[in-house]
């Protein structure tokens, strides 16, 4: 089962490796993207995964700040997720780039790192603290464990802390870096980060209550039904604030009906024949809506069976919504009124569903070897026994 | 479970058999290594690689951290590498803006008649990627329809419907200019009647908000008032053609297609020298012409004389008469861009 | 762990197959003798040709025959000489290309009068009411559109009665064709002023003051004998426009932008 799963990754990693061959040889022509709609696929899924990365914090954020002890044992497996997620994210943005083999430009001392005036770098900096905050604190609490050494409360939960408010703020910028821009009227209102923080957080948690329930299911770690109530009412609680705030962007917008609002217009109703995001919108209106309502019922929340299929609701709802519904739409119609639509290329497609798949192998060997130190299955003592890379697979095994 | 076995027989002797991990990890190398000779193979070419790009030029400094030296031998780089290229002397200026210079341009939409001869004429002069894959035009004319007056049924639709607001007017055909450009209109000859034109190019603005947001410097603002592109720098993020209320910048999706024989030799480093595949450009107020004192491609294109370009600081040049007695505006100026380049009309 | 010795060969292959691709230089000649207009089609005609190595005098466009760009703005041009009035640009270089050599080109003035009117110029005539030229219809294809000054002008108002490759001004004095700004700024005062400030009209050359321009004439762009354009009223002849840019990828064509007008309640045409 492991290995059919990690063999049908690797099938998408190498299409990914192809894809970004093509793609690095002959430029980003390849793509489906124009000067027209010149961000597209790559970047939608790039500012949907920094949400899912910043909604690792849902789980930290209730086990520590409201010392909900059923998730304390289970943040760790919160922290895998969002490690995969930013290298989800890292990905998709060298996929993104037009000279990725320029990466270098941006560091400072030996590049230019045009910060504090380009959101960009600001960007840059939460992303790679993100990460670096998640690996210390998740791979510090893993090695203690591994060791079976007491966790410094001090260091550790500083770090835990410190992740929480700052897994807010790589959203944050990742929304203000679409919403500074006031030549793209559609993204340029001061709601995109609630939006985004919302939605991320509806998203996120949906993502992580389907990882538990496998985790619970294929390993022997057990979750307590505790924590996937407190999920699902954080996801139906971001979902509904999500909901309404598009309620309002589109009262907002449509009711006097501007130039501005030509980008919603088009998101939702076409242009002159011109629809090619029409079902995006409404089927993901549907599956919010339709979850959202779903998931007031508390018995139907509180349903473990039913509630993973509702959850894939949330989270493919809300991907069609921030990636087709909020990234593409934001450039269309171009600052000066043209419409053009955009479809990905099949290239983009292998890179993305790529980029997906290394984030799900990641994720894979990431709670694989987490769920093995915590279940005590993997331990130091036993370290002379086996090499590195056999653990993961024994924890399984025995 | 078997799997299990073969797992626990590997315990034993981890040395010599081949675990699964490896051969999957090998044949994962051979799949990878063949799909990349397939895909060299099979893999459209582009037009002209820029093969001969050397290590030096790669790892060059941004152009304006540059001492003198490095400068010069950017440029040599860069000579050598066009002169091969294309099959001519190419010569690759750089000269830097004149002392007491500061760009501004006046556009004359009165006498605009939307030939689009500034937009080839640009073309012609800046070493655009050109043909059907990727064409690149730094100017783009937009159609204005000056609106129809003599609609049938205009006059009941009133907005809201049915509330008794249902003359005076039509809110879903409004009267007057119609305010969507077309940007591809095809005409047998121009001025038409019932249309006027707005050509739009990069607006030199005093706030550029592209270059606040680049995130490595590689677009700024130089003393003339030039918005330029250290192509050699810029990492292809396109973030400033997000940021762009006037969609000036474009993009360079794949190599650049641009045949020998159409190409200008007299380039400028920050201007019209040959793009290469993953960086933004637009247009630099010609400056491999301007710098040596000589007008645009467009400017001087233009066969009804729309255009003027000046030096601003100067009282007398053409753009200071215009500002001094025509009546300008300049477009989106709601956002505080402080664009350079003026519309007029007389 | 793994042996990389299968790569190599591999690896070999690829960097085989990427060199053996060679860039296709593209030949480094010029439309040589290729004809476009400057300004007004059939009157401004010029030949490229190469004037240095790898630049010619100027580009045509493929499309509509008109110039694209001036190699040498210079070329073949002459001094415009002095303004009749002070102004700052009278210490700038200012040329003008001539027109005079291709007024009587085919030098059929001798013959014109030898042939039809005995060795005689016309005489002038009585009638001083201004009328079409009814005569030389050939020379002047639109003559009996003249209707400069609704009718109020005629020929002999602006060329000399006797030396036809002059112009004249209400002095009786000759006015050269290289310089009809002279005749035409006359009546056209305003026109004439803005000209001069270098708003009305085109020059090309240096931008900079004290720099040399060459300067477009009246007649290079407006054509005196059909001011009416037909029902246009304007005094600029229509042009060809160039094509429209191609289509963004993913588009095949543009008719959501030629829409019947603007629809705000989102139905689609």
């Amino acid at each position: 089962m492991f290995w059919g799963w990690m063999l049908f990754l690797a099938f998408f990693i190498m299409l990914w490796g192809y894809g970004e061959y093509v793609q690095l040889a002959n430029g980003m022509i390849v793509t489906g993207l124009n000067d027209q709609v010149s961000w597209g696929f790559y970047l939608a899924n790039f500012v949907f995964m920094v949400g899912v990365a910043a909604a690792a914090v849902t789980v930290v954020f209730p086990a520590y700040v409201y010392k909900h002890q059923e998730l304390h044992k289970i943040v760790v497996l919160g922290e895998m997720l969002a490690i995969a997620a930013v290298v989800m994210c890292l990905l998709f943005v060298t996929a993104h780039m037009g000279r990725p083999d320029r990466l270098w430009h941006i560091f400072p001392v030996i590049g230019i790192f045009n910060w504090p005036n380009a959101m960009l770098t600001w960007d840059v900096l939460v992303l790679t603290g993100y990460l670096a905050l998640n690996i210390i604190g998740g791979f510090y609490y893993l090695y203690k464990k591994y060791t079976g050494k007491p966790v410094n409360k001090l260091f550790y939960l500083s770090v835990v802390y410190i992740a929480i408010v700052w897994a807010l703020s790589i959203h944050t910028v990742t929304a203000f870096l679409i919403n500074t821009m006031p030549a793209r009227p559609m993204w340029f209102h001061s709601m995109m980060p609630i939006k985004f923080i919302t939605t991320a957080f509806a998203a996120g948690p949906s993502l992580i209550i389907i990882v538990f329930l496998l985790v619970r299911k294929f390993t022997p770690m057990k979750i307590a039904d505790e924590a996937f109530h407190i999920l699902s009412q954080i996801v139906v609680w971001c979902l509904g604030i999500a909901l309404f705030l598009t309620l309002s962007e589109i009262v907002t917008e449509l009711y006097p009906s501007t130039e501005h609002s030509m980008g919603l217009k088009y998101l939702m109703f076409g242009h002159h024949g011109l629809n090619a995001l029409v079902p995006f919108f409404w089927t993901a209106m549907a599956l919010m809506i339709g979850s959202f309502i779903l998931l007031l019922i508390p018995r139907v929340r509180k349903n473990l069976l039913l509630l993973p299929f509702i959850c894939l609701a949330v989270f493919v709802g809300i991907y069609i919504e921030k990636g087709m519904g909020l990234m593409i739409p934001g450039v269309i119609p171009t600052p000066i009124g043209e419409f053009a639509e955009y479809t990905p290329s099949n290239i983009e497609f292998m890179i993305v569903g790529g980029v997906w798949a290394i984030g799900f192998f990641v994720l894979t060997v990431l709670i694989k070897g987490a769920v093995g130190i915590m279940l005590g299955d993997v331990r130091y003592e036993e370290k002379a026994r086996r090499n590195v890379q056999g653990e993961q697979a024994d924890a399984v095994a025995t | 479970m078997s799997k299990l076995n073969n797992k626990q027989n590997n315990k034993n002797s981890p040395a010599e058999e081949v675990t699964r991990r490896d051969f999957l990890r090998k044949a994962g190398a051979y799949s990878a290594a063949s799909l990349t000779g397939a895909a060299m193979l099979l893999s459209p070419k582009p037009a002209r690689a820029t093969k001969n790009v050397t290590w030096a030029e790669h790892f060059q400094k941004n152009y304006r951290l540059m001492t003198d030296e490095e400068k010069k031998e950017a440029i040599d780089r860069l000579v050598k590498r066009y002169s091969e290229e294309f099959g001519k002397t190419v010569t690759v200026d750089d000269a830097p803006a004149m002392d007491g210079v500061l760009f501004g341009y006046a556009l004359n939409i009165q006498k605009c008649i939307g030939c689009r001869r500034c937009v080839k004429a640009c073309v012609a002069e800046n070493n655009q990627s050109r043909g059907d894959k990727q064409q690149i035009e730094w100017i783009r004319v937009m159609r204005l329809e000056k609106g129809k007056f003599s609609e049938k049924d205009r006059d009941d639709g009133g907005y809201p419907q049915d509330f008794g607001i249902q003359v005076g007017g039509n809110a879903y055909k409004p009267a007057g200019v119609v305010l969507e450009g077309q940007h591809y209109y095809e005409a047998d000859k121009v001025p038409e009647k019932d249309a006027f034109y707005l050509p739009m190019q990069c607006m030199q603005c005093e706030k550029p908000p592209c270059v606040k947001v680049c995130p490595v410097r590689t677009t700024y603002r130089d003393p003339d008032g030039i918005v330029v592109i250290d192509y050699n720098w810029c990492i292809g993020c396109r973030m400033c053609i997000g940021a762009c209320p006037y969609w000036a910048r474009r993009f360079n999706w794949g190599e650049p297609d641009l045949p020998a024989e159409e190409m200008n030799p007299k380039t400028h480093y920050l201007g019209n020298r040959p793009r290469m595949k993953g960086v933004v450009e637009k247009c630099t107020f010609c400056v491999q012409r301007t710098r040596k004192g000589r007008w645009t491609g467009c400017v001087e294109v233009c066969p009804v004389g729309a255009r003027k370009l000046g030096n601003l600081l100067d009282p007398e040049s053409d753009v200071r008469k215009i500002l001094a007695t025509k009546k300008v505006f300049r477009l989106r100026a709601d956002l505080n861009t402080y664009p350079k380049f003026f519309y007029f009309m007389d | 762990m793994i042996s990389y010795r299968v790569f190599a060969p591999f690896m070999g292959l690829c960097l085989l197959t990427a060199a053996s691709t060679n860039p296709v230089f593209g030949e480094a000649g010029q439309d040589e003798g290729k004809e476009c207009f400057e300004s007004r089609k059939g009157l401004s005609q010029v030949q490229q040709r190469e004037i240095k190595p790898g630049v010619t005098n100027v580009k045509c466009s493929p499309t509509t025959g008109g110039v694209l760009f001036w190699g040498d703005p210079f070329d073949g041009t002459i001094p415009m000489g002095d303004m009749p009035v002070k102004a700052d640009y009278s210490h700038e270089e200012a040329v003008v290309k001539p027109r005079e050599p291709q007024i009587d080109r085919n030098k059929l003035l001798t013959i014109c009068s030898m042939a039809c009117h005995n060795g005689e110029y016309v005489p002038y005539p009585e009638n001083k009411l201004a009328r079409p030229l009814t005569m030389h219809k050939d020379i002047v294809p639109d003559a009996m559109q003249l209707k400069h000054g609704k009718e109020a002008i005629w020929c002999l108002d602006c060329h000399h009665a006797a030396t036809r490759t002059k112009l004249i001004d209400n002095y009786g004095n000759e006015i050269s064709f290289n310089q009809p700004q002279k005749l035409c700024g006359k009546c056209h005062g305003q026109v004439y002023r803005s000209w001069r400030n270098g708003i009305h009209g085109k020059r090309i050359g240096m931008w900079n003051k004290g720099g040399k321009k060459r300067w477009w004439v009246c007649t290079e762009c407006h054509n005196p004998h059909d001011v009416q354009q037909g029902e246009r009223n304007s005094g600029f002849a229509q042009l060809n426009p160039e094509p429209a840019p191609i289509l963004p990828k993913g588009m095949t064509n543009a008719n959501h932008e030629r829409g019947h007008g603007q629809d705000h309640d989102g139905t689609t045409h």
